[in-house]
């Protein structure tokens, strides 16, 4: 499957800003089973200049600074995607308990998955929460079945509704009102899984939308979206959509791999002004026959 | 016989002795390398050293040398505390601790390079992952930051002390920005001074060189991209607890003192924002905590770091000691791997023991410490998480039980450590030699490849008898430290000679230090304006007999009126509805004096000069500081003063040290920017002050005799009186007047000379545009001044019949006085352009308008 990719995000300020210093989380990985090609970055007012680095998760991060006096501020980013056929693995049954035992014992494996199974910036949790994961994720469990499990549960008993939390919405809220978006889905099921002894990452990447039938696809209609990433013994990495109850396949574009947003946020910047500002994202997700 | 002499000032301390002792030995006898200092002290004697003692208080509170206590009432200051018995240890056994503190940093500085390189360490088992990755101080963006030297970590302290065996143990490490190398200088310097006799018949090593290792290892790093290279030392600023030291050191090593919002980062470079431009920055030695360095990769929420910084620090156009990310080595628990992590990195055993510690995360040492928690000590192996340390010994047992669980909670998080007997040493407290516990911090620098130890350190004993808190938040004592030898060691240093070249940097002035020197001349003045007028009037007010019964003297009501007006205290004695206050002036008057809280007083104002001088002490030099700590203290003889006679009399001292400190700073203050920006700030307030007075004593006419003392108030305000009537004799004439106090020009205080004063600091101040252009400040005070030099008296003092209002006079000064205050703001938007707010955003999906998914 074979997609063009456009982000667009612009930044209105209500007084001019006259530094700038961001940093940018936009170019999709390239992966065995997603490839990118063209990735091309637009920012207005233009830059000096763009570094790009990779980071310690192996995101590629882009960082600019500006300088001269703006009121609106343009970051594109363009790609062209193409998801490859992904082999398909054969389920593990290692239970829940078993693969934290392994967690703890195989020094390799602890090492790749320790720091997916810490609290971090965004992702902390109390008796509540662990209480909710464990109706799904109790020891003896599949841990494959438990996160199916899991991600069914915040699908059918959480409301999608955006604008009733922010980022420093803490998880807490969520679980008590059972609204949110999928930042904070992804968030509840990673830290979920964590408070059971379990590794889990969080995915940021774009997901394609299909328009009611017979109406056409209207510009910036798709979205940004996440997603979660669990580590199953025997199988490796394996990703699920919570938000939308289903095993990622085709449809959805890998950005980034983080312990939470903070790690991979699209656009994070500091600017040296007062005043408000507001912010537009328009995405596509243009499918090529 | 040499022997006797030194017990007898130890006789009493010989007896309070309860473990390992620094001084005396187990026959007790005063071990060989004390004997001189005791023999020495013996000579000066008990009555003396307590003389010195307090010596030692006045000359560290004269040098301004505090230590910031968090929590404090009213946040302030705390004195520093230097003990007058030094720490020795001899030099024998000091090269021995050497070798050990070495190797310990080079220990650190390879696990700091393995933890954000290879991870071998937890890759082998060496060390448990979770003391990586459950870190604090692990910073992910750091991964990728390396800088050109060998050694990562540039500057290490560490806090040892004598354990039972009579060995040096290792109890603490400090890898992000030591502090106390600058405290341990300032005590070697108060401590030759006090006791000139023990430089004579004592050998001891030096400090400086230290200190010149420090300097030729920040050359070296700037030296990688500029030959001569521009360092900062940022600073968080005049609230950091150890902020004397900030300045101290920056000072003493020659560095440009910085806060975060000085710097900035452009095209790939660290920049400081002075008043001159921007200054490409090469090396920032830093006492900003790690993850506050950087606002855009670390902690969002800093406003004490530089946006950018770790990008600049990858391109490697900007060193920084320490780089971010070294805290992760600080960690309590990695003490427990030392031996193991020595042996697979170095292939060689420890050569100075930590103190004895259990990480909690491994089940064998979890199980010790639960069964001995009651000898041990307990504490977090994170830092900075507002956890004090737990002594076991001294906890009951329903305490002990709670900790139990809170350790099986989440045992990775505890670290258990060995309360070990340390040793004592003499303090003198209460003009008394007690023992107490002391532990030394010693500093480290790289040459790059290379560890070098400074000879002697901070040594910090405990106030308190048979506990160890030594921390100077908890108010320990600190003792200069001793490297001893027997023979004079020769000593050479090679000093850091810059070469010349067109970038040779001054010290540059920061705008935000522009600023402050702006506003403490203006704080400067005005207080000293209102203390002139002040004398003035409670002169006038002393000299006049009040009859009974009487109206309050139509002078003093209108001087009274003057001084509400001058320092915008109203109603104050300008109520209309109740005169009364004019009837009984004094309360209002000795609240305009000495009440802190009034905006506008006095007190008030001394407050806000020193706080605002306090921000940029780094450039005074000791007169000045000394000055200031007597300003200081007389804002507390005005607090504490209850008649106008004593308030008179504290006010005419207060004045003497205001000129003081002007005379200083006028004397030794370079002619730059700085020094313009000040003078500025004084011409502006001085102007200010004296057209409100003459606004307030003129704009109305009054009966002659009335306006005569009137005039006569002004011109001792002015300093003219004596001119006056050496040319005028007592021939009163308003016109006579006014034409000397705005025209003449050779005489310093008239309106006419102080505006030509203003305008020829701004003609000083640096040019953005083309130089023979009038700049916006220097336009409104030639207009200002125009209005001065064309006027005429003669009009100028004709009043309405009826309701005597001089309304061309008023309407004059009304206009110079506007003027004058806008050159603040042109001022600001000239040079000071650096308060813009620094926001962090980091939008989350939902906020932003997109569709669902």
């Amino acid at each position: 499957m074979k997609y063009k990719l456009r982000h667009q995000t612009v930044y209105t300020y209500v007084n001019p800003v006259d530094n700038y210093q961001s940093v940018l989380c936009l170019e999709p990985l390239t992966l065995p089973t997603q490839l990118c090609h063209n990735f091309d970055l637009t920012i207005e007012p233009q830059p000096i200049k763009v570094y790009d680095r990779t980071d310690f998760f192996g995101n590629t991060q882009h960082y600019f600074s500006l300088h001269e006096s703006h009121k609106v501020l343009k970051v594109i980013a363009s790609s062209e995607i193409e998801i490859l056929p992904k082999t398909t693995v054969t389920i593990s049954s290692i239970t829940c308990e078993e693969a934290k035992l392994r967690f703890q014992n195989d020094n390799a494996l602890k090492i790749e998955v320790l720091q997916y199974q810490l609290p971090s910036q965004f992702i902390k949790w109390d008796d509540e929460i662990k209480a909710f994961a464990e109706t799904c994720l109790s020891p003896s469990t599949p841990l494959f079945e438990g996160v199916s499990k899991l991600s069914a549960k915040i699908f059918h008993e959480f409301q999608f509704k955006s604008g009733f939390t922010s980022v420093n919405t803490p998880l807490k809220t969520v679980l008590k009102e059972r609204k949110g978006v999928c930042q904070d889905f992804s968030h509840l099921a990673i830290a979920c899984l964590r408070s059971v002894g379990l590794a889990a990452r969080y995915v940021s990447g774009y997901i394609e939308t299909i328009p009611p039938k017979g109406k056409p696809k209207l510009q910036g209609s798709d979205a940004s979206h996440a997603w979660i990433s669990v580590y199953i013994p025997e199988m490796g990495w394996c990703e699920f959509d919570p938000t939308n109850n289903l095993i990622p396949s085709d449809k959805h574009i890998i950005t980034a791999y983080g312990r939470d947003y903070a790690d991979v946020a699209p656009l994070k910047g500091i600017i040296f002004s007062s005043g408000e500002h507001k912010v537009g994202v328009e995405v596509d997700v243009i499918r090529e026959d | 016989m040499t022997e006797n002499l030194s017990l007898s000032l130890l006789n009493s301390y010989k007896k309070t002795i309860n473990s390992y002792d620094e001084v005396i030995d187990h026959n007790g006898q005063v071990k060989p390398h004390w004997r001189s200092l005791f023999d020495t002290l013996e000579s000066i004697g008990m009555e003396e050293l307590e003389l010195r003692n307090q010596e030692i208080i006045n000359k560290l509170k004269e040098n301004g040398v505090t230590y910031n206590v968090y929590n404090a009432d009213n946040g302030g200051n705390r004195a520093w505390k230097l003990d007058p018995i030094p720490f020795l240890i001899h030099q024998k056994e000091w090269q021995n601790i050497e070798k050990g503190l070495k190797q310990r940093a080079t220990l650190l500085d390879l696990i700091l390079k393995d933890i954000y390189g290879p991870q071998l360490l937890i890759k082998k088992n060496i060390i448990p992952a979770e003391l990586v990755f459950d870190n604090s101080g692990f910073l992910q963006p750091c991964f990728d930051v390396k800088q050109k030297l060998q050694n990562q970590l540039l500057i290490y302290a560490c806090d040892m002390a004598r354990g039972p065996d009579g060995k040096m143990w290792l109890l603490d490490n400090r890898t992000q920005s030591p502090s106390g190398s600058g405290y341990a200088l300032e005590n070697r310097t108060v401590m030759a001074k006090v006791f000139p006799e023990l430089n004579k018949n004592i050998y001891r090593n030096r400090l400086s060189p230290y200190f010149n290792h420090l300097q030729q290892t920040v050359a070296t790093l700037g030296n990688l991209s500029n030959e001569n290279p521009n360092v900062v030392f940022l600073t968080p600023g005049a609230g950091n607890e150890t902020y004397f030291e900030h300045v101290y050191l920056s000072s003493y090593l020659g560095y440009t003192l910085v806060q975060g919002s000085d710097l900035l980062v452009r095209d790939g470079f660290v920049w400081l924002k002075s008043i001159d431009g921007l200054e490409r920055v090469d090396v920032i030695i830093r006492r900003v905590d790690d993850e506050w360095c950087d606002p855009l990769e670390l902690r969002q929420n800093s406003l004490l770091g530089v946006p950018g910084l770790l990008q600049v620090m990858r391109m490697g156009n900007v060193a920084v000691v320490n780089p971010p990310g070294a805290s992760v080595v600080e960690n309590y628990g990695l003490l427990a791997f030392m031996q193991n992590a020595c042996k697979f990195l170095l292939d060689e055993p420890l050569q100075m023991n930590s103190v004895a510690t259990w990480w909690c995360g491994q089940t064998k040492e979890l199980n010790f410490v639960l069964n001995n928690l009651h000898r041990l000590i307990i504490k977090k192996a994170n830092r900075k998480q507002g956890f004090k340390s737990l002594y076991g010994r001294q906890m009951s047992k329903e305490e002990l039980e709670r900790l139990r669980k809170m350790i099986l909670q989440s045992p990775k998080d505890f670290v258990a450590q060995e309360e070990v007997s340390l040793s004592t040493t003499p303090s003198l407290i209460d003009g008394k030699l007690v023992p107490r516990f002391a532990a030394i911090r010693t500093f480290l620098v790289s040459d790059g490849n290379d560890y070098k130890v400074m000879q002697g350190g901070l040594t910090r004993s405990s106030p308190v008898k048979d506990k160890f808190v030594i921390s100077n938040q908890l108010g320990g004592l600190s003792k200069d430290t001793w490297i001893v030898t027997d023979t004079p060691t020769e000593h050479y240093e090679r000093i850091v000679v810059r070469k010349t070249s067109s970038n040779q940097h001054n010290n540059s002035l920061t705008s935000r230090n522009a600023e402050n020197l702006f506003w403490v001349g203006r704080l400067f003045e005005r207080t000293m304006a209102l203390t002139s007028f002040l004398r003035i009037v409670l002169d006038r007010l002393n000299e006049n007999v009040n009859d009974k019964g009487k109206k309050q003297q139509e002078y003093l009501v209108v001087l009274f009126k003057s001084i509400t007006h001058l320092t915008w205290t109203y109603p104050g004695f300008t109520d209309e509805e109740d005169d009364s206050i004019l009837e009984n002036p004094e309360p209002e008057l000795f609240s305009l004096i000495n009440d802190t809280k009034k905006v506008g007083s006095v007190a008030y104002n001394i407050q806000s000069f020193l706080r605002t001088s306090n921000q940029v002490s780094d450039k005074w030099n000791v007169e000045t500081r000394r000055i200031l700590n007597l300003i200081e203290d007389n804002l507390q003889s005005l607090k504490d003063s209850h008649s106008i006679n004593q308030v008179s009399h504290s006010l005419d001292k207060l004045y003497t040290r205001l000129f003081a400190f002007y005379g200083n700073i006028f004397e030794t203050l370079p002619r730059d920017s700085g020094f313009y920006l000040f003078e500025a700030g004084k011409n502006i307030e001085r102007i200010l002050s004296h057209v409100s007075v003459l606004r307030s004593a003129f704009s109305f006419k009054n009966k002659d005799v009335v306006e005569a003392v009137l005039m006569e108030a002004v011109l001792e305000n002015h300093h003219l009186l004596a001119q006056y009537r050496h040319i005028y004799k007592s021939h009163w004439s308003l016109v006579a007047v006014l034409n000397m106090v705005f025209l003449e020009t050779n005489l310093p205080y008239t309106l006419a000379s102080l505006l030509d004063a203003l305008s020829n600091c701004l003609s000083k101040l640096p040019k953005n545009i083309d130089s023979n252009r009038l700049n916006i400040a220097e336009r409104t005070v030639l207009e200002a001044s125009t209005l001065v030099k064309l006027f005429d008296a003669e009009s100028m003092i004709k009043a309405d019949e009826d309701t005597h209002y001089r309304t061309e006079l008023d309407k004059t000064l009304e206009q110079v006085f506007d003027l004058i205050s806008n050159v603040t703001g042109n001022l600001a938007s000239l040079y000071f352009n650096h308060s813009v707010i620094q926001h962090s955003f980091l939008d989350t999906i939902e906020k932003i308008n997109s569709d669902e998914i």
